[in-house]
């Protein structure tokens, strides 16, 4: 399980999953103390300087289309130009029609931790129309995918399935991660990350960019927009982060997607009849596994080899968790509840198999923009807030730990402001939402003059994925402006049935032979 | 000689140009070709690009709700029964019970596959409900504690090495072929007016009358008809060049732009051709005996360049068609387009050999006009 954001691209079930084998278990085991290193962010961002740059053409994961590869070399300290160098890799999804070389998207990934790269043909299938006259850029954040990844990949556990997360120090594994590291951690913030945004920019030689953030990837269209707003054409903020929320608050909206989906279920006929106890049935197993854990022995997901499962309350609630974040993968979730109360593991572990990777996550980048960005704003209040929910207990004793090790700056207090702008920008937010609910899309529209709001009825987290939301985008690049943007596509009914058995959406004819069968099939 | 020459060619030109219908003509292929191209690119790409909505017949729906919706949400629904494609799908009767115990449930899609009109929406309807089966099959696999990728031993990877200007080759060859034809059809009305034509006004026994060798009539005659060939093919490229940047390439995945890089080429690799064109179409016309037979027998000798381009865009025979003229230029236009290597060595012997058959025939041109029977229409 992690804590934090992510973006949904990959966390869609189809036969083409995609997803790296990296088991990031150093999430699990985050750990222990604040130290109070202050470092004073600067406020204004100097032009940076870019040098020993490549271009290429090259293919991505995914698609089969040739596509312009790069990298550019940037100090890893921004403000000592002459010290370090990373590479910065980006990757230009070139226009089928270019209506000029001076505008271009510039799509930005979630977390944090993801890389853009390696979810282009999740960005390449939601921005064709947009890539039908504008070239779509993906760069890879300094700390994610190519360039000089912050990865803290566990090793020495034979099995993630049966490691009880409770047993291990996280302070330690985090102190682990951070000496194999060859990175100054304390430079893999978003402003630095911005400086390089702006440096690719610059180097491919647009005018000006219209921006997509997803999640995370929210934060630094914000802070595009704060910091080089003359550089900007349009942006869309799609399941956003306000500049002055803390992404460690996250805890209030699982607890509101966990209830709406409980929610659906008592409004559903079917689901319902066949759950008439969904929610109790939730509380029990919370509250079973919160004493202790549950050992089985089950078949690996992955290898089908027989192996211990230890279901921790952590496991349990994480693989629920991430399962809230896709509409197709949420419609399980009731069927794997009350199996689990009857003692059947097996959708649970199925579930907990789809997110055991991380989803893609550098951890360590991951820990980077928390610890300097959200931990350190937490004031008692907050954190008393935080702590009423289990999500929100787990992730303030995980960062506690790691971020006393990571040892970050403090932004500065201006960081948290609302972003004040006439830019055009649309805001999408899903009503689903399991980690950025639409009352986020409203706070980030305080100071924005020219936005515009859209909730998606049926949409969970990314909504340009799961439904029309695509075609605003598309519509807004063109226009330039979100005046006349309808979001009525919006509406339209993309939600699933829910998981009735292991096998059926559709109501299950009521004769005992099909009870029989169901029965045999969960065994 | 030159000066004769040029006199004759102004000679030429001015006695064109008092028929103005007859240039029109010619023209108005030049204007009209590259626009009638674009409406049917126009149409094409409504047809291929599937519209939002595609409406089916749908028996037994409440069988599948899930599914019903599944499809709905993919634009696929079952509309009024008039405007219904003639697509029935048909959910079993055991859909539910089937579904319930985990094994495959029967879904029926009744259509007549020959039926092109049906081909792209069959295939929509196909794919959608294949995303769904693999979908609940992924699901069902969690449900059991199985992760689905183990369904996917093999991750393929597919590296196309087109460019989004190569794929228009496809439609950029065709459109290239009714450029080239720019040359046949703009000097057609010409050539049988200054042939076929002055002889049945009897002018032309008056022109040999006067102190030039038939040769020098014959060249006049030839470079007047290659200039308005020229000319028609200028003009087709040029309003190709506004048309064809209305028409929305980009819904098909691919751009065409004509660039004057290309119009530069086209007409440069259309010279030999409307050359063998005006001599083609001179020598036809001096060997019919009036002006209505030179007329049909040109539509059918317009025949074979026609089949030569269309041979060359659509890949048929490709080996011997580059040495062949027009064929040759068009599929080393064609190659050019796709930001490909031009063929140099073919372009270059089709282009010579283009120019023999022109010279070939304006030699015989030259022999026939010594002859009563030619000049007097016998």
């Amino acid at each position: 399980m992690h804590h934090g954001m992510y973006s949904p691209l990959r966390a869609r079930v189809c036969p083409t999953l995609t997803r790296r084998k990296k088991v990031a278990l150093a999430v699990v085991i985050w750990a222990a103390i604040l130290l109070p290193t202050v470092h004073a962010q600067p406020l204004t961002l100097s032009a940076p300087k870019a040098v020993n740059t490549t271009d290429n053409s090259c293919y991505v994961d995914g698609l089969s289309e040739q596509m312009n590869c790069g990298s550019i070399s940037v100090p890893e300290d921004h403000d000592q130009p002459e010290g370090k160098h990373i590479q910065v890799y980006y990757v230009v999804m070139p226009a089928i029609k270019s209506s000029g070389k001076s505008e271009a998207l510039l799509a930005i990934a979630g977390g944090p931790g993801q890389s853009a790269i390696e979810n282009a043909k999740g960005f390449d299938q939601m921005l064709t129309k947009v890539r039908q006259t504008h070239d779509v850029i993906l760069i890879d954040q300094r700390g994610t995918g190519q360039s000089n990844p912050l990865q803290c990949v566990g090793d020495g556990f034979a099995s993630p399935l049966a490691i009880n997360e409770s047993d291990f120090d996280a302070r330690e594994e985090s102190q682990k991660c951070l000496d194999e590291l060859d990175a100054d951690v304390t430079q893999y913030d978003s402003l630095s990350a911005l400086r390089d945004f702006e440096a690719v920019r610059q180097h491919l030689g647009y005018q000006k960019l219209h921006l997509y953030g997803v999640s995370y990837g929210t934060r630094m269209a914000q802070l595009y927009m704060r910091h080089y707003p003359e550089h900007i054409a349009t942006v869309t903020l799609d399941g956003v982060v306000p500049m002055q929320q803390s992404v460690l608050a996250i805890g209030d909206a699982i607890a509101r997607a966990f209830d709406l989906l409980i929610q659906d279920c008592s409004n559903n006929t079917l689901c319902h009849n066949q759950f008439p106890q969904l929610a109790a049935e939730l509380d029990k197993m919370d509250s079973e596994l919160a004493q202790a854990p549950k050992i089985s022995m089950i078949a690996d997901p992955r290898t089908g080899e027989a192996t211990q499962l230890t279901m921790t309350r952590s496991k349990f609630n994480g693989a629920l968790r991430m399962a809230l974040y896709s509409p197709s993968v949420r419609a399980l979730i009731p069927h794997a509840i009350h199996q689990a109360s009857q003692g059947n593991f097996q959708p649970i572990t199925g579930l907990y198999a789809m997110s055991m990777d991380g989803a893609g996550i550098a951890m360590g980048m991951h820990a980077s923009v928390v610890c300097a960005e959200d931990w350190q704003r937490l004031t008692p209040q907050l954190r008393a807030n935080i702590s009423q929910h289990y999500f929100g207990r787990e992730m303030l004793k995980t960062f506690e730990k790691s971020c006393a090790v990571w040892n970050m700056p403090t932004v500065d207090s201006s960081f948290s402001q609302a972003i004040a702008s006439d830019i055009p920008t649309l805001i999408l937010s899903g009503k689903l939402d399991p980690a950025t609910p639409p009352s986020w899309g409203e706070m980030a529209m305080e100071k924005l003059t020219n936005a515009k709001h859209f909730v998606a009825p049926y949409a969970t987290h990314g909504v340009a994925y799961q439904s029309c939301g695509n075609n605003l985008i598309a519509e807004l690049v063109e226009k330039g402006a979100v005046a006349d943007i309808d979001g009525e596509c919006l509406n339209k009914d993309i939600s699933r049935n829910f998981y009735l058995n292991a096998s059926t959406v559709e109501a299950i004819p009521s004769d005992t032979d099909t009870k029989q069968a169901e029965t045999a099939l969960n065994q | 000689m030159s000066n004769k020459i040029i006199t004759m060619v102004r000679k030429e030109l001015i006695d064109a140009a008092r028929d103005k219908r007859s240039v029109m003509a010619g023209l108005y292929y030049a204007v009209g070709a590259p626009l009638l191209m674009c409406g049917m690119f126009f149409m094409l790409i409504g047809q291929l690009t599937s519209p939002e909505d595609l409406n089916i017949k749908i028996n037994n729906p409440q069988g599948a709700p899930d599914l019903i919706k599944y499809l709905s949400s993919k634009g696929i629904t079952q509309g009024d029964a008039d405007k219904n494609k003639d697509i029935l799908l048909v959910i079993s009767d055991d859909y539910a019970s089937n579904m319930a115990k985990g094994i495959s449930a029967d879904v029926t899609l009744i259509a007549d596959a020959s039926n092109e009109k049906l081909q792209k929406s069959i295939r929509r309807l196909e794919k959608s409900l294949q995303q769904y089966s693999s979908e609940m099959g992924s699901l069902r696999l969690i449900a059991r504690g199985i992760d689905p990728r183990v369904m996917q031993p093999i991750k393929l990877n597919v590296e196309d090495q087109a460019t989004p200007d190569s794929k228009a080759g496809m439609i950029l060859g065709l459109a290239t072929m009714t450029m080239i034809y720019a040359v046949f059809i703009s000097g057609m009305n010409l050539a049988i007016d200054t042939s076929a034509g002055e002889r049945e006004r009897n002018s032309l026994a008056l022109l040999l009358s006067h102190p030039v060798s038939t040769g020098q009539i014959v060249i006049s005659k030839i470079i007047t008809v290659t200039l308005f060939g020229m000319i028609g093919l200028l003009l087709t490229l040029i309003v190709s060049k506004f048309a064809y940047s209305f028409v929305p390439w980009q819904e098909l995945g691919f751009s065409v732009s004509v660039n004057s890089s290309f119009i530069g080429m086209m007409m440069l690799v259309g010279l030999p051709v409307a050359i063998m064109a005006a001599c083609l179409q001179l020598f036809v016309s001096f060997m019919a005996k009036s002006f209505k037979e030179a007329q049909s027998y040109l539509t059918i000798v317009l025949m074979l360049p026609m089949m030569l381009a269309m041979a060359a865009s659509y890949d048929i025979a490709p080996d011997t068609l580059q040495w062949l003229p027009v064929s040759g230029q068009l599929q080393a236009l064609i190659e050019f387009i796709k930001g490909r290597e031009l063929p140099g060595m073919q372009l270059a012997i089709s282009s010579l050999i283009t120019l023999a058959i022109s010279a070939l025939l304006a030699f015989g041109m030259q022999k026939s006009l010594k002859s009563e029977k030619i000049v007097f229409g016998l």
